[in-house]
């Protein structure tokens, strides 16, 4: 297909149709993911605290556990796993709100000020999460880790202001919520002994997961930031962790053109619309 | 109420330092074997470090 030669009009129904056969596909991936990992996380504190298991073997797999926290929540933020009124749509919202939960960010928060990303995508005013614009990689991994210092006014701290703008200052109760009750359940381990498995299990992994989280989801995808438009907003990139190790955000082009689509279905699709891709003049040369 | 929250997060970094990175501190100290100079006990050890380390995260509004 030579995409050069369409009009914007071909274009975009070519992309809609390719659009459309993948969407509305039942992400069973991502169910299981989310209740096989937040399973395995939590199996993983009665296996230290009673059977043994070792803080060297635990840490790593806590570690992973954080970081495939996120994508599941993320499938259902945008309806994907099932729509507003139908059957399922319990599940879309349980996925939601547990997957979550080891990272401490309320699903309503998450949901709310996503939503406003892909509203606002590289928007110096408006995105939330413009703060992890970096230089390169590793100023994206310095970037994320100043976000989360305590007085910052970028990163998670930026997303009160974000819900306050768009009317929902309400959801800044689940966050004020959730830190309480994360920071007094390390409080009460800690000083009834087990605060390395505390730290082990919980506040370490969650501070990796969410560099990992900012740089492959927020800021590879969107560097270097510079364009609001549709198809300069996010690119594709090749990452030396490869697709699985990037969690499949080589592809976030495609689901910031239709966020509809379930994540295992962004890679077929980015190389099903990629000729369509180049001929709208997006940056999707390293892949 | 709202004064209580507000306050707790306000001194949020210093009651981190002396609620997790204290017996944070003693328990590595204890797992490692080590023994603190001048007679000191763990525990003031790890009160000593995070609720320094907590203070000074508190005025200077970052950890690193």
């Amino acid at each position: 297909m030579n995409a050069q030669t369409f009009s914007n009009a071909d274009l975009m129904r070519a992309e809609r149709e390719i659009a459309r056969k993948h969407i509305d596909r039942f992400p069973w991936m991502s169910v299981i993911w989310a209740f096989a990992n937040f399973g395995v996380w939590l199996a993983l504190w009665p296996l230290v605290f009673f059977a043994g298991l070792p803080l060297w073997i635990a840490f790593p797999i806590a570690t992973l556990n954080l970081m495939l926290t996120y994508l599941p929540s993320h499938e259902a933020q945008h309806d994907i796993i099932a729509k507003p009124g139908s059957r399922l749509r319990w599940l879309n919202e349980l996925v939601g709100h547990m997957s979550i939960i080891p990272l401490v960010l309320p699903y309503r928060v998450a949901r709310l000020t996503h939503l406003e990303h892909h509203k606002n995508c590289n928007n110096p005013e408006l995105d939330p999460d413009i703060s992890t614009k970096a230089q390169g990689p590793l100023d994206a991994i310095w970037q994320s880790i100043k976000n989360r210092q305590p007085r910052a006014a970028a990163g998670y701290n930026a997303y009160g202001a974000c819900l306050k703008r768009i009317g929902r200052p309400d959801a800044i109760l689940d966050s004020v919520i959730y830190q309480i009750v994360f920071y007094g359940i390390l409080f009460a381990l800690a000083w009834s002994g087990y605060a390395i498995e505390a730290a082990l299990l919980w506040w370490l992994p969650r501070h990796i997961a969410f560099t990992y989280i900012q740089y492959f989801l927020s800021w590879a995808p969107h560097h270097p930031g510079h364009s609001t438009e549709r198809y300069g907003n996010t690119r594709s990139f090749r990452s030396i962790l490869g697709n699985i190790g990037s969690m499949g955000m080589q592809y976030h082009i495609v689901h910031h053109l239709h966020p509809r689509i379930p994540l295992f279905r962004t890679g077929p699709a980015y190389w099903e619309m990629k000729p369509i891709l180049e001929a709208r003049g997006c940056d999707v040369e390293e892949l | 109420m709202l004064f209580v929250i507000k306050s707790i997060f306000y001194f949020g970094p210093l009651l981190f330092g002396i609620g997790f990175l204290a017996p944070l501190t003693t328990q590595t100290i204890a797992a490692m074997g080590w023994t603190p100079p001048f007679g000191l006990s763990p525990l003031l050890v790890g009160l000593i470090f995070g609720g320094a380390y907590g203070l000074v995260a508190q005025v200077r509004e970052r950890w690193i």
